[in-house]
């Protein structure tokens, strides 16, 4: 029926724009007020120094192949030591620190801090535009969806003939919410806390709270598994066609 | 951007990758993913294209993106990234939500509004 339904300009410039214009703010706000955050951490050293030991196993691991067979193993005896290896906690002292990171009040409200960080303002605006932009049609989708799709697209707008291309403002929330992402890449360079997925990662590799034990383990275990398969037997050779080709080139 | 090469070696050796370069020149792609996906959007958006030919229309640009971004590697994905996957396939589905996004706007803007 709806083939075309022309809506009041007054949406656009008082719904759609300002909408827009409120995340992308928003997002600029979070990512400047997580810097000033962030900045004010008192790293613990215990920690730090099993973060780098585990940092420099890790890249033991994976240059494994460039280093010939004797400097491998001298390395990794190095680490994995029973006695006085970096890597080696005893089971005692692992469950020991364990339960004080978990007890840990200062451990606690950082984490909390970087979630809340990242809920409560997208929990505000949602809340912001239900309040405010609902019960209207806001913005008419390019492309056709299936009608499984109404109850989630238009969810203030109690017509039902209306056709599924018209949406409410909640679903221009949530489009903005996915699509500003690369936005803010760009705008905001590499380092914006705006993605869930890479705010995990950089969390889990920072080495606070309780990973230093339990990752310990996992590197000491994973050195011991490798084995050693030297990559560079032949550069000498590869290194005198090299020079051979310049020399003819000469 | 200026792409960096990367010491990777030929048949016979495992692949040597220098990671820091690597992720330098994943970057430039990424970016220019994603401002060619919003561009795309708004002009899709003006020119009225809906449904199906908008979704096509998004491919082709990417395709677009990708020959360029093959070309500016001089067609040889070896000296720059780790395997030709990276430099075609990677991040179209990341700028999808945004073509989308843009393309709704500008769509809206001109058309309905």
């Amino acid at each position: 029926m709806a083939d075309d339904l022309v809506l009041d300009t007054a949406i656009r410039n008082w719904v759609l724009v300002p909408l827009s214009v409120v995340m992308v703010l928003i997002g600029v706000l979070r990512y400047f007020v997580s810097k000033l955050i962030r900045s004010s951490q008192n790293p613990d050293t215990k920690a730090i120094k099993e973060g780098q030991a585990v940092i420099r196993a890790r890249n033991l691991r994976s240059a494994a192949h460039l280093i010939p067979s004797k400097s491998f193993r001298s390395r990794r005896i190095y680490f994995t030591n029973e006695e006085n290896g970096l890597l080696y906690v005893p089971k005692e002292e692992a469950q020991k620190a364990q339960a004080q990171m978990f007890q840990d009040p200062n451990m606690a409200m950082d984490m909390m801090k970087k979630n809340l960080s990242m809920i409560i303002p997208q929990t505000l605006t949602f809340a912001w535009v239900n309040f405010f932009f609902s019960g209207f049609v806001a913005a008419k989708i390019p492309f056709p969806l299936t009608p499984r799709f109404r109850s989630m697209l238009q969810n203030g707008i109690d017509l039902s003939t209306v056709d599924v291309s018209y949406v409410s403002s909640r679903s221009w929330y949530f489009l903005n919410l996915f699509g500003l992402r690369g936005f803010f890449s760009l705008i905001l360079g590499e380092e914006n806390a705006t993605d869930d997925a890479q705010r995990m990662m950089q969390m889990s590799g920072g080495g606070f709270g309780f990973d230093p034990s339990k990752s310990l383990g996992a590197e000491k275990d994973s050195l011991d598994i490798i084995q050693h398969e030297w990559a560079l037997p032949k550069m000498e050779h590869r290194a005198q066609d090299v020079l051979k080709n310049l020399a003819k080139k000469l | 951007m200026a792409t960096q090469d990367k010491r990777s070696d030929t048949s016979d050796f495992p692949e040597i990758v220098n990671t820091d370069n690597l992720q330098s020149n994943m970057k430039p792609i990424y970016y220019s993913r994603t401002f060619l996906s919003i561009i795309g959007g708004v002009i899709a958006g003006i020119w009225g294209f809906t449904g199906f030919t908008g979704f096509v229309f998004y491919f082709v640009v990417m395709l677009a993106a990708s020959f360029g971004l093959a070309a500016k590697a001089k067609f040889s994905a070896d000296s720059y990234f780790d395997s030709w996957n990276r430099v075609l396939l990677d991040g179209i589905l990341g700028g999808l939500m945004s073509f989308v996004l843009f393309w709704t706007f500008a769509y809206d803007i001109v058309h309905i509004f």
